[in-house]
């Protein structure tokens, strides 16, 4: 094998693009309909709405640490801006800026435990999903909130703003992503920030002695993370129109996965955003491919799991031949 | 050669276990300094209050004649004090040329960019490795895991190099290394001490202490019983009693 090959395939994002090839060909095979402009118009809509909580966990992942609360605040954000704005306190701008605040607080609360008090994130953040998805049920007594106000709003069309290219229906949220895998690969790949966050979660003490802000760096990267999923949550609140306290549920699992699929470390010090985006791929594809093929949906999680411990198995071994220098 | 530092009185308690009591240890200018004592004799704290990593419970810091205050690792860096620990303080995901510059990465462009000088870094990092002593060809951009225990302390020590840091402190630098890797190690001190630096060198293995050291402190109970012994004229036998008292 050339020397070119060989560093290819030892890329950690090389076996789930091989993967998510391979999916799209027999899934396409065995309905054709998997690649009409209408399934994929469907499949962008959520995809990306995920997708931004992930690849915000990339970053998070990357410097050693989890959020197991970002389902949580993707429910209960939309939640606090649509009660604010129905209840007349405040117009929909600060509203939604109140939200985006809220979270930076439940981010700034997840990284101050972790980081101040040393419990491991893990800990912290599943005690935070129960604080705050208890929050959104409480103030709502469980109700979901309207949000059909929402047409004809500047903050709606920027956000979830849809038009037409052909028969392919685009929503605003499609840029929103691909600016933020941009930024976030460009920043964890080409910025001193970027070689912080790696160096954060691979050797903490190492980074620490060399003057690198370990703590703010992880703080900074909470506060992200659930921004980012407080953002997607109000994206989603706007575009279904109902802002529902219990949306997100089981979505930390489903946005962790797709991380770890797409080869980022679960202990830290290795990530990748391209990665990422081919794991957000793979699991959104695979969901819609076996309900298109026929396999009943309920099937899902037995592929998700396989494809889980296929991925786990391939990054090993990988890191086995890097760690040998091969 | 004038005097580099001087930890004065140095006094250490974790809780009502006394680790140091009153040590005074001084470096000079080029000079590389051994540090002996059996395990628990005090060593690892010295080089931590030095280093920063734990503060001191009472004594003083000197570098120069000049009082300086060392609360954390950032202030001993800046002070231009390098701990190189057994684990050689690298990350091993990331490149040599990341290590080499992490905490001090060389910017390009506009500041709000924040973007590394990839460029610079790879240029220094190959320069470093041929001035530390390493003859074989590794890109700059290989992780530090793929490196072996010897090549992975002279990253470390190029770092301290490049940096212009006064004093390195190599914390069991030759733990786990085969022959020619201490050997190495050991040159990759000298070229050190050779450039300008000083450098403590602690060791477990007395033979490779003497290959390298000007003199010999040795702490027991953590108290210094003895700070000058020449390794050119005394044995390895007569250095051990000194370590274990009998």
């Amino acid at each position: 094998m050339s020397q070119q090959i060989k560093k290819l395939v030892a890329k950690p994002e090389f076996g789930p693009f091989v993967l998510l090839v391979g999916m799209i060909v027999v899934f396409t095979s065995i309905n054709p309909s998997y690649l009409s402009i209408l399934n994929i118009s469907n499949l962008l809509v959520f995809t990306v709405e995920l997708g931004l909580i992930a690849l915000a966990m990339t970053l998070l992942m990357t410097a050693g640490e989890f959020d197991l609360s970002v389902g949580s605040v993707f429910g209960f954000c939309p939640v606090l801006m649509w009660t604010l704005y129905n209840e007349g306190v405040a117009g929909i701008e600060i509203a939604f800026l109140a939200s985006l605040l809220a979270a930076a607080v439940i981010g700034f609360l997840n990284g101050w435990f972790v980081t101040r008090l040393r419990i491991p994130s893990f800990l912290v953040t599943l005690g935070m999903l129960l604080v705050v998805r208890g929050t959104a049920l409480y103030v709502t007594d469980g109700f979901p909130q309207r949000t059909w106000d929402a047409a004809g709003l500047w903050l709606a069309e920027v956000l979830v703003g849809d038009f037409y290219i052909g028969e392919l229906r685009i929503f605003m949220s499609l840029f929103w992503f691909i600016g933020a895998a941009v930024i976030f690969g460009y920043v964890l790949t080409q910025t001193k920030a970027g070689n912080w966050i790696q160096a954060s979660g691979g050797n903490p003490n190492a980074a620490r002695a060399r003057g690198v802000k370990v703590n703010r760096t992880k703080m900074a990267l909470f506060i992200l993370s659930a921004c980012m999923s407080g953002f997607a949550g109000i994206i989603s609140s706007i575009r279904t129109s109902a802002a529902n306290p219990n949306s997100g549920t089981t979505y930390e699992l489903e946005v962790i996965a797709m991380v770890v699929i797409g080869g980022t470390a679960l202990r830290g010090g290795r990530g990748t955003i391209i990665g990422t985006v081919i794991g957000i791929l793979i699991l959104r594809l695979m969901r819609n491919g076996i309900v298109l093929i026929g396999v009943p949906g309920l099937a899902y999680n037995i592929f998700i799991g396989a494809i889980i411990l296929g991925m786990m198995a391939l990054h090993s071994w990988l890191d086995r031949r890097h760690q040998e220098g091969r | 050669m004038g005097e580099l530092i001087r930890m004065q009185n140095i006094s250490k308690f974790y809780g009502k276990v006394q680790a140091l009591k009153d040590v005074t240890l001084t470096v000079n200018e080029q000079e590389i300094v051994g540090l002996l004592g059996d395990n628990g004799a005090g060593k690892s704290t010295l080089i931590k209050i030095l280093s920063g990593a734990v503060p001191a419970s009472g004594g003083e810091i000197y570098m120069r004649g000049r009082k300086v205050e060392i609360r954390n690792t950032t202030d001993a860096i800046r002070l231009g004090i390098e701990t190189i620990y057994q684990d050689s303080a690298l990350v091993t995901e990331l490149s040599i040329a990341r290590n080499l510059f992490l905490g001090r990465e060389p910017i390009k462009g506009p500041k709000f960019l924040n973007r590394l000088d990839h460029r610079k870094m790879s240029e220094v990092a190959r320069a470093l490795l041929k001035q530390v002593g390493i003859t074989k060809e590794i890109p700059t951009s290989t992780p530090i895991a793929s490196l072996s225990g010897g090549e992975r302390q002279a990253v470390a020590i190029a770092r301290a190099m490049y940096f212009d840091s006064e004093l390195i402190i190599l914390d069991e630098p030759t733990n786990n290394l085969g022959v020619a890797e201490t050997q190495g190690v050991l040159r990759f001190a000298r070229n050190a001490r050779d450039s300008g630096h000083s450098c403590i060198f602690i060791a477990h293995n007395i033979h490779h202490v003497f290959q390298v050291v000007d003199r010999i402190v040795v702490l027991r109970h953590g108290t210094v019983v003895a700070d000058d012994i020449d390794p050119k004229t005394t044995t390895v036998e007569a250095v051990e009693h000194v370590i274990t008292g009998m």
